[in-house]
């Protein structure tokens, strides 16, 4: 069922993602200039962190399915902590940008970097409290190699959200 | 991934969804509070134009009119009615002035509110700072 | 009737009926007066009618709402109310306070009940739904603190079940976002932004909550489907509501003085919205097929059956007919606004509003189940001509919709607005035949209360 939820999150990013290619068809050359003022190190550090972190959920997955509980639960911890640079590193951006005077209204690109990143950025946010949430039981003993859905529910949320960011981050970040 | 969609889960959404999109909303919020400024006119809000907002509202103009095209469909825009009468204070006075007490035969007429002189150039102040509002050029003629 | 204290829904529910009729003759003075310009002038000018109109709609939807959560909540937590005698208090306050009010905008100019009532020491008034005098806010506030604190009770110390929460969240939202018709700040900007917390948050955020848990009340006792599943339907349903409708408060600031980035996410989120309308239509379609029994309030059903589809049609399609910026851009404030406030409000909330009486009734009249067959046939017929109707009135005013846009926004040589009024008088003439009609349908509707019998419970 996980997946219907994660069918229609991948709509909304997917209906985001052509509003801003047809935004950009119309005015490519503001695109590509505005594009130039975003930290790009910054994108492509937190795309690695968010890999990782993905890397991470996966071995979590392997540690439970091979009933190692405690194991499960340091991936997870692991993960969320990778998930924690993320969100330094990309309030470390909205930072500069707000101190640059880059806000939503400052052109149609930015209002897209702004929605985008940030819509994005609140579903960081929500996947890493569902992260701990599955840690916590994990660490409580309460999935096993027989019964582990949590873990897998969690898992799958997260992989949606990392691929958000594979797709986000070339497209915003770098396509000219 | 064979398991159904419960109860729980579709709870989850809800409150969930709920609190990440209303959170969302107050973000937003927060960023239109900031931009405001650039937008709204505040810089001619004067204290005649606070009372010519109170004269607009113990009316009930928008009852009849539509201000920025929110309110009643009956009567025409309001919110460029500044321009519409020619960056004009005065014609704005001198026709909510002449309205006849007992209407126009088999016509919609705007009732006479009998304002005061000092209410009248209020509610004109007001019409002129409301005009000035950057509505992201709505409306699309001088027609409202 | 399972407890003796649903019984208070009782007042509440014929109070509604009652200013439901008012609230129809008002629309039809409005009606006239669009083509009959001095009609009742200066005795009644349009803005008071306009007024009388909209706040008796307001009002009687929500004395709807609370005779529904008076009649489910005991019969959801199965005990009875904390306090019967503080919901018969509160509404004769209300209807008292209600009345006054009324008659406040009949009887005095508007300027006259501003300084009556002290308007200019907390200003409030003079706001599109929100012209009640400053005290009578509060009074609904009171009103509104009472009547949750009666229903949270009653549902602490009662089962709890998934349709009294989601009712209960509603009715806190409902008072929580009116709050904000306190705020009413010289900045028109600031003012506008904020007044739409109020009005779209009601009507198209926790005014659907109320609406989704009293229509799956309805189901459950109709069709004798399982709770779990029409409970999960719940939740989805108003999941849906909240995920679209919260960020799509923006389609109300693309022209207000508020940032343009509102245009993109306002258009996306909003063009989401009949998602939850659709997903109503499928349960309760789906729920009356599944049915284990033949209720025999067959009328009931009909109601439940029409709300989700007349609301879809009305909030969802007409909806999103002028919700992207680009269309809005020329609809904006025309009469294809006010096509779309009809059927919206009418299939929402009037339909869920009147689905509710239709199965509650006959039981706090003490007929077994259902009224007789005779009387429920009165009754559907009066759900067809009501909502015929109301198809025709929003037909109609789309029809004048249209043409305003084209000849006084689109046109190459923009007419004046009182211009283009004249020339498309002849669909108001058209609006306001169909308005008798609704007249009809709603006096076919009252005397259906007036045949006897009653249809022995089989179930």
């Amino acid at each position: 069922m996980i997946w219907i939820f994660i069918y229609a999150e991948l709509l909304v990013f997917g209906i985001l993602f052509l509003a801003y290619a047809f935004a950009r068809a119309r005015n490519v050359a503001l695109f590509n200039e505005s594009q130039l003022h975003l930290n790009r190190t910054a994108g492509a550090v937190n795309t690695l962190v968010l890999i990782t972190s993905s890397y991470f959920v996966v071995r979590a997955v392997a540690a439970i399915r091979a009933d190692r509980t405690r194991a499960c639960a340091r991936w997870l911890l692991a993960a969320v902590a990778m998930a924690g640079i993320f969100v330094v590193v990309k309030l470390g951006e909205y930072a500069a940008a707000s101190a640059h005077g880059i806000t939503m209204s400052t052109n149609t690109f930015f209002m897209f970097y702004w929605a985008m990143t940030f819509f994005h950025f609140m579903h960081v946010l929500l996947g890493m409290v569902i992260l701990l949430a599955v840690w916590w039981k994990a660490r409580h003993g309460a999935y096993s190699a027989a019964e582990h859905t949590g873990v897998e529910t969690g898992a799958s949320y997260w992989h949606m959200v990392d691929m958000v960011w594979i797709i986000l981050f070339p497209l915003v970040y770098v396509m000219h | 991934m064979s398991e159904t969609f419960t109860k729980t889960m579709a709870r989850n959404i809800f409150y969930g969804g709920a609190v990440f999109f209303f959170l969302l909303f107050l973000a937003l919020t927060y960023d239109t509070h900031g931009e405001l400024p650039k937008r709204d006119n505040r810089q001619n809000l004067t204290e005649k134009v606070a009372m010519g907002k109170m004269v607009w509202e113990e009316n009930d103009c928008i009852g009849c009119h539509t201000l920025l095209g929110e309110g009643a469909y009956f009567a025409p825009e309001l919110g460029n009615v500044y321009k519409r009468f020619g960056n004009s204070k005065e014609a704005i006075i001198a026709f909510i002035k002449s309205r006849p007490a007992e209407g126009v035969e088999g016509r919609r007429s705007m009732p006479q509110f009998n304002l005061s002189d000092e209410e009248l150039d209020a509610l004109a102040e007001f019409l002129k700072y409301t005009s000035e509002i950057n509505t992201a050029g709505w409306p699309p003629n001088i027609q409202g | 009737m399972q407890y003796s204290s649903q019984a208070v829904a009782k007042p509440y529910f014929i109070a509604a009926i009652g200013l439901f009729v008012g609230q129809i003759l008002f629309g039809l003075i409005m009606g006239l007066q669009y083509v009959w310009g001095d009609f009742l002038f200066p005795e009644i000018p349009f803005n008071v009618a306009r007024m009388v109109h909209t706040n008796l709609l307001i009002v009687w939807l929500l004395f709807g709402f609370m005779g529904a959560a008076y009649y489910l909540v005991p019969e959801e937590a199965e005990t009875e109310l904390a306090s019967p005698k503080l919901a018969l208090a509160l509404f004769w306050i209300f209807l008292v306070a209600g009345a006054l009010t009324i008659l406040g905008y009949l009887l005095v100019p508007y300027s006259g009940l501003a300084k009556l009532t002290g308007n200019d020491l907390f200003p409030t008034m003079g706001r599109e739904f929100l012209e009640q005098p400053t005290i009578t806010k509060i009074g609904i506030v009171i009103v509104a603190l009472g009547f949750l604190y009666n229903i949270t009770m009653t549902i602490l110390k009662g089962r709890k079940t998934v349709i009294s929460l989601v009712l209960l969240i509603g009715l806190w939202g409902l008072a929580v976002f009116f709050l904000f018709a306190f705020f009413n700040p010289a900045n028109l900007v600031l003012d506008k932004f904020y007044w739409w917390w109020v009005v779209h948050l009601w009507v198209e955020g926790v005014w659907e909550l109320i609406l989704g848990s009293i229509l799956a009340f309805v189901l459950i006792k109709t069709t004798g489907v399982d709770r779990e599943i029409i409970e999960k339907w719940l939740y989805v349903i108003i999941a849906m509501t909240l995920i679209t409708g919260i960020v799509g408060t923006g389609h109300h600031y693309y022209w207000i003085g508020t940032p343009e980035y509102w245009q993109w996410l306002g258009s996306i989120f909003s063009a989401l919205e009949p998602i939850p309308f659709f997903m109503m239509v499928i349960f309760a379609f789906n729920m009356v097929n599944q049915r284990r029994r033949e209720h025999p309030n067959k009328a009931a059903v009909l109601w439940a059956l029409g709300t989700p589809v007349m609301a879809f049609l009305g909030a969802g399609v007409w909806g999103f007919m002028h919700t992207l910026s680009p269309v809005n851009y020329y609809t904006h404030g025309t009469q294809i606004t006010a096509a779309h406030g009809h059927m919206a409000f009418y299939g929402a909330y009037v339909m869920v509003v009147l689905a509710i009486i239709s199965y509650a009734m006959p039981i706090l009249r003490g007929r077994a189940a259902a009224n007789s067959p005779r009387a429920q046939v009165w009754e559907m017929w009066s759900f067809w001509l009501m909502t015929i109707s109301i198809v025709f009135i929003t037909l109609f005013l789309t029809g004048a919709g249209i043409l305003q846009v084209w000849l006084q926004r689109v046109s190459e040589n923009p007419e004046p607005f009182m211009v283009v009024q004249e020339k498309i008088a002849l669909f108001y003439w058209m609006r306001e035949v169909a308005g008798v009609f609704f007249l009809v349908g709603l006096v076919v509707y009252l005397i259906s209360f007036f045949i006897g019998g009653e249809e022995e419970a089989t179930a």
